[in-house]
């Protein structure tokens, strides 16, 4: 249902506007109006002073300064919404700016040891794999060793670089190569330090890549670094524990920052709601929608922390206003009201189809995929999802959406006697309760069109209803003339198959005439024309109700050619065999009759009766739940 | 021969069917994806309207229905 809406005008003192926009951003139940779209309250916007604007500029400042610091910081929790005061909103920022380089120093150095523990790995298995072709440099202090690691692809590159070392170093030089893993040739070259320039720029020219030691290990030997790097991975873990010791301790020491960032994004929300107030030379006023049902306890919180200074009248809504949408329904019809979002929410004052689809939806799932065994795998595996998402949520509401329709898909399996199609009957002789969907074709087809016509019906009834209530003359005249001619043509099909007896022809024919008057009546001067396109149109959308029988027949179908193949092949692989083609029988089961179950409520059922196009109901300070990480929205 | 023909104009009027339905639903379903990237607050009328042309191949279906029930004897 839609929850009713009053208008609230809430008006007192300047000096009291601060406090009542505190407590009306904690007491999350108004929405604010914008006076410049208040028809009720004529007055002008209310316009902030100079303390305020100061305030707003101090507020921003900090929260990103607080975005910054706490995007880099491991999740802090809330605990409070309470107010900044101006006094400790210098003392905080003070706190902020200076804390600030010690933190980014920490987070800093915790970076650095991470990148440290993913790089020496790297250099560490380069290494080991040239040790073997390193030689003892004991007694070699006046040479300088640079190794090599080449694709096996482009080994010719090592003759080439070492016919240019012969020419260059006068073959003062030593090269080995090695191959060290099968697509990796490594290379080392020993020469004199004083012809390093020249070796390095040959291997410049040549495009050879060296193993190149982070930064701190270049001036030893590989069999010193590798030693080095060894002892400094042991020793990284505890390192990196300690810089977490410290940002953690950093966190505890300020376990407030968190608070006080929700806190000014709470108090920038209120003071720019300033704008939104209309103002007399004394006084403001505050116009918001409440839930009519929290009138009372307003009026009550208000009262207790404002005293008399602010009051509350209840205003009255004009024609041209339209309240915002609030949806409230019982446990049960509550996850299908996701389904009703996703189209577009109903207008203030119209009907609330969620109860409807609780009621439809999953039968005409279950009527769709019919099947006992597909129904409670459906069923078993939506129960064990239902905790695995959030308290709220598509995907929550999904499932639980989905329990319902597995449980009527088991029960139309009953009825249709499936049971992964018709390995029930072959295996156990299970027969159907009523029909047998494979075989009574004819039946199946009429019954999909029985229950698109009652659907129908009840749309156009629910819609005859509403225009009623919206004390729409014209409306009123065009569902009830659709009624008629509707269950008149339904009347004279049944008269001229014989499942009616035939006395009921002409008063069906009567009855078809007078409905398509009342309708072409009430259509005004387009109705000559839209009248019987209406009729042809809504009989359009019973027939679309075949979907029933024809998307149940292709699950049937492929279930059974599964049972087919399963029994052909030897008895093993037939089980594979049948388990995959049942498996994609089910996906298909779940996916196609969901999407088939929502279009025909959305395009036909609801094309009868609902109004979509309403605002939904965001009461100021309801927003204050955003989370840690930056926005930077504002 | 009888029952030949009557199955392929029951062939013919599902398989056209869902070959419009098919070229209807390709142009709706992107066009459809172009306006959820733009505003994801669409999918519901998307997925209406994506749906819609499936009433096409339903029709062929309820002909092909007919036509082997009525005449198939």
């Amino acid at each position: 249902m839609l929850v009713p809406m009053s208008k609230v005008n809430i008006v007192g003192h300047r000096q009291s506007l601060d406090g009542t926009l505190t407590a009306l951003h904690r007491a999350k139940r108004v929405q604010v109006i914008d006076v410049t779209d208040d028809i009720g309250v004529r007055l002008p916007p209310l316009t902030i002073d100079e303390e305020h604007l100061r305030s707003i500029e101090d507020l921003r400042y900090l929260r990103a300064r607080l975005d910054a610091l706490l995007h880099l910081l491991p999740e802090m929790t809330t605990h409070t919404s309470e107010g900044i005061s101006d006094v400790d909103l210098e003392d905080l920022r003070a706190e902020v700016d200076a804390a600030a380089p010690e933190i980014e120093e920490l987070l800093g150095h915790l970076d650095d040891l991470k990148r440290e523990t993913e790089a020496l790995p790297r250099h560490l298995e380069s290494l080991r794999r040239l040790l073997p072709l390193l030689p003892d440099m004991t007694g070699l202090e006046s040479y300088e060793t640079t190794a090599l690691l080449v694709d096996a692809r482009h080994a010719t590159v090592l003759g080439e670089l070492n016919q240019h070392l012969t020419t260059e170093l006068e073959g003062n030089f030593e090269m080995v190569s090695d191959r060290v893993d099968p697509r990796t040739i490594g290379a080392v070259v020993i020469y004199p330090k004083h012809a390093s320039q020249a070796v390095h720029r040959r291997l410049g020219h040549e495009q050879v890549s060296r193993v190149r030691l982070p930064k701190q290990y270049e001036t030893m030997s590989f069999r010193q670094a590798l030693v080095a790097m060894e002892q400094r991975l042991a020793e990284l873990p505890a390192a990196i524990e300690k810089a977490e010791d410290a940002v953690t301790d950093f966190v505890r020491a300020h376990p407030h920052w968190a608070d006080a960032r929700h806190a000014a994004v709470a108090r920038l929300e209120q003071l720019g709601a300033i704008r939104s107030l209309g103002a007399t030379p004394h006084t403001f006023v505050l116009s918001g929608w409440v839930p009519t049902e929290n009138l009372g306890v307003l009026r009550t919180e208000l009262e207790q922390s404002l005293g008399p200074a602010v009051l509350v009248y209840e205003a009255e809504i004009e024609a041209e206003e339209e309240p915002p949408v609030l949806l409230r329904n019982r446990a049960p019809a509550r996850p299908f009201e996701s389904f009703v979002k996703l189209l577009q929410i109903p207008r203030y004052g119209t009907l609330d189809p969620a109860m409807l689809l609780l009621i439809f939806l999953p039968l005409f799932f279950g009527m769709m995929l019919g099947d006992v065994v597909y129904g409670a795998i459906v069923l078993v595996v939506a129960w064990l999802l239902r905790r695995r998402f959030g308290p709220t949520g598509f995907a929550h509401d999904l499932v639980r959406v989905l329990v319902l329709s597995g449980a009527w898909a088991t029960v139309w399996g009953v009825i249709y006697g499936e049971y992964l199609g018709d390995l029930g009957r072959r295996l156990f002789g299970l027969t159907p309760l009523w029909i047998d969907r494979e075989q009574a074709i004819e039946p199946l087809l009429l019954f999909a069109l029985a229950v698109g016509a009652v659907h129908i019906t009840l749309g156009l009834l629910l819609g005859v209803w509403q225009a009623y209530q919206a004390k729409d003359r014209r409306r009123v005249g065009e569902r009830i003339g659709m009624l008629i001619a509707l269950i008149a043509l339904f009347a004279i099909v049944g008269s001229a198959t014989g499942m009616l007896p035939e006395a009921t022809m002409n008063p069906a024919i009567a009855a078809a005439i007078v409905g398509l008057v009342l309708l072409i009546a009430a259509g005004g001067a387009m109705g000559l024309l839209m009248g019987p396109l209406e009729v042809m149109g809504t009989i359009g959308n019973v027939l679309s109700y075949l979907r029933i029988a024809a998307i149940g027949l292709a699950s049937v179908y492929l279930a059974r050619v599964a049972n087919e193949l399963g029994a052909a092949a030897p008895l093993w692989l037939g089980i594979i065999v049948a388990a995959l083609f049942h498996a994609l029988n089910l996906v298909l089961g779940v996916f196609s009759p969901t999407i088939q179950a929502l279009r025909l409520h959305y395009v036909e059922f609801f094309g009868k009766f609902y109004e979509s196009g309403g605002k939904a109901f965001r009461p100021f300070g309801a927003d204050d739940t955003d989370s840690l990480r930056p926005t930077y929205q504002q | 021969m009888e029952i030949g023909l009557i199955a392929i104009g029951a062939g013919l009027a599902v398989g056209l069917g869902a070959i419009a339905t098919g070229f209807a639903q390709a142009r709706i379903g992107a066009a459809g994806i172009g306006a959820i990237a733009e505003n994801p607050e669409l999918t519901g009328r998307v997925i209406l309207l994506v749906a819609i042309p499936e009433t096409l191949v339903i029709l062929g279906f309820a002909v092909a229905a007919m036509l082997i029930i009525l005449l198939g004897g």
